[in-house]
């Protein structure tokens, strides 16, 4: 199990097989993969989008909680 | 070193005021030699006297600290020095043993005015220019997506409210870890160094804030320890200090210098509304990438199709023009012209009669002429 890939990383890898499929020469079966694919990426990254909450912390709260 | 002498009462061992004295100015004689900058108060000279006498008093937090100065010497310098002027005096701790008082005795003394603030800054700038610390290849890069930002501000400054504010409005998402410390007076630059050293635990990319403030605000975030530990901090810095026309030396240590602290929360995070616009457009790009990849094999596979039907007309018609072809070589070849010249062809039978003695009196026998054939009797 690989771990989850960051937003950019998920990025980059659907503006890949965006510009594979964009230039026309995959494979009928390799087009359909990157399609599915490449929705899977784009659906990561919206849920990365929608869920991230930001959060505003204090570094004296913080080392407080740290604390044992 | 000199012995100081104590009397025995019993086994208590008891100094006189005199002997204590000299024995604490003993042990401050070992101290070296330092430089001390404060403002010259209480400036009191006579012609009477041997020293002059003023007091230095901390402009940061108004710490005082009495100086003598040998008369002579101080004449000699001619600095003409007003209550209120900032100096260095270099000299050691000394104890006054007569009075009990502790003072620095000074051995010189050079007015620090802005000039000279601004001549020691330069001379630190090219020092550490020198080191490298400044270069260009030293600059990171800022993360795209940071899991969480470092703030180090002042407690109440409208440059924490500017940068954090700059953050949300951009990235919702942003986690900050704010860290609140000194930024101006004496203990801000080591205050600010290690905030800076904690923070860096915790966060991937750290900025720096203070808004403007007058040239020796300023001053901590020009410090030699402050600047190393940005230059040497292990996450990218943004330095967003002071206004544009400021520069302190920390601005030049940072991977990034930020012109104002708004400036400084768009470069720490990417915009939200753009990555969503990104997002979107490349999603747009997939499908019609998918659409135009399927529709081009779907395209090969019916152009493919109809060359497959048109496949057997096609042969039937090549076949047919071949047949026609040898028809017509055929038909070049037929006697029909001879017979048509007044030839006539004879046959007995199946057989085609080519000689007199092939055919018997009396057998029958047919002739083709050029439009047509009758029988005949051979006689």
């Amino acid at each position: 199990m690989s771990s989850e890939p960051t937003f950019e990383s998920a990025q980059r890898e659907l503006e890949h097989i965006v510009q594979r499929l964009e230039s026309g020469d995959a494979a009928l079966d390799e087009a359909i993969a990157l399609w599915e694919r490449g929705e899977e990426l784009y659906r990561f990254c919206l849920g990365k989008l929608d869920s991230a909450q930001g959060k505003i912390e204090d570094l004296a709260n913080r080392v407080e909680a740290a604390k044992p | 070193m000199m012995k100081v002498e104590a009397t025995a009462y019993g086994d208590r061992k008891v100094f006189s005021v005199s002997a204590f004295n000299r024995g604490v100015a003993t042990w401050l004689q070992r101290l070296p030699t330092v430089w001390v900058e404060g403002e010259v108060t209480e400036l009191k000279r006579h012609p009477r006297w041997q020293s002059v006498f003023f007091t230095l008093k901390d402009p940061g937090d108004g710490a005082c600290l009495g100086v003598s100065m040998p008369r002579g010497q101080y004449d000699g310098l001619r600095l003409d020095l007003a209550d209120g002027d900032r100096v260095h005096a270099y000299g050691r701790p000394e104890l006054y043993a007569v009075r009990g008082e502790f003072r620095l005795r000074a051995l010189s003394l050079e007015r620090f005015g802005l000039g000279d603030h601004l001549a020691a800054l330069e001379r630190l700038k090219r020092k550490l220019a020198a080191e490298g610390l400044f270069a260009a290849e030293r600059k990171r890069r800022l993360p795209v997506w940071p899991r969480a930002i470092g703030l180090v501000t002042g407690n109440d400054a409208a440059a924490k409210r500017d940068v954090l504010t700059g953050i949300q409005a951009r990235f919702p998402p942003a986690n900050v870890i704010v860290a609140e410390t000194y930024v101006q007076g004496p203990r801000a630059a080591s205050a600010v160094v290690e905030t800076i050293r904690r923070l860096a635990e915790l966060t991937d990319v750290i900025v720096v804030a203070r808004g403007g403030g007058s040239f020796e605000d300023l001053l901590p975030f020009s410090d030699e320890r402050l600047v190393r530990a940005i230059a040497a901090c292990p996450v990218p810095v943004v330095s967003a200090v002071g206004h544009e026309q400021d520069m302190p030396l920390c601005d030049l240590a940072a991977d990034v210098r930020a012109s104002t602290p708004t400036a400084a929360a768009r470069l720490v995070v990417p915009d939200l509304g753009e990555l969503h616009d990104r997002l979107d457009r490349s999603r747009a790009a997939l499908g019609a990438g998918a659409r135009r990849s399927l529709d081009r094999h779907a395209q090969r596979l019916a152009e493919a199709h109809d060359r497959l039907r048109r496949a057997p007309a096609l042969l039937l018609e090549r076949r047919r023009a071949t047949l026609e072809q040898t028809a017509g070589r055929l038909r070049a070849l037929s006697p029909q012209a001879t017979l048509n010249r007044g030839y006539a062809i004879v046959r007995a039978g199946e057989s085609i009669v080519r000689s007199a003695e092939a055919v018997e009196p009396g057998e029958r026998i047919d002739v083709e002429v050029g439009d047509g054939r009758f029988g005949a009797r051979v006689e």
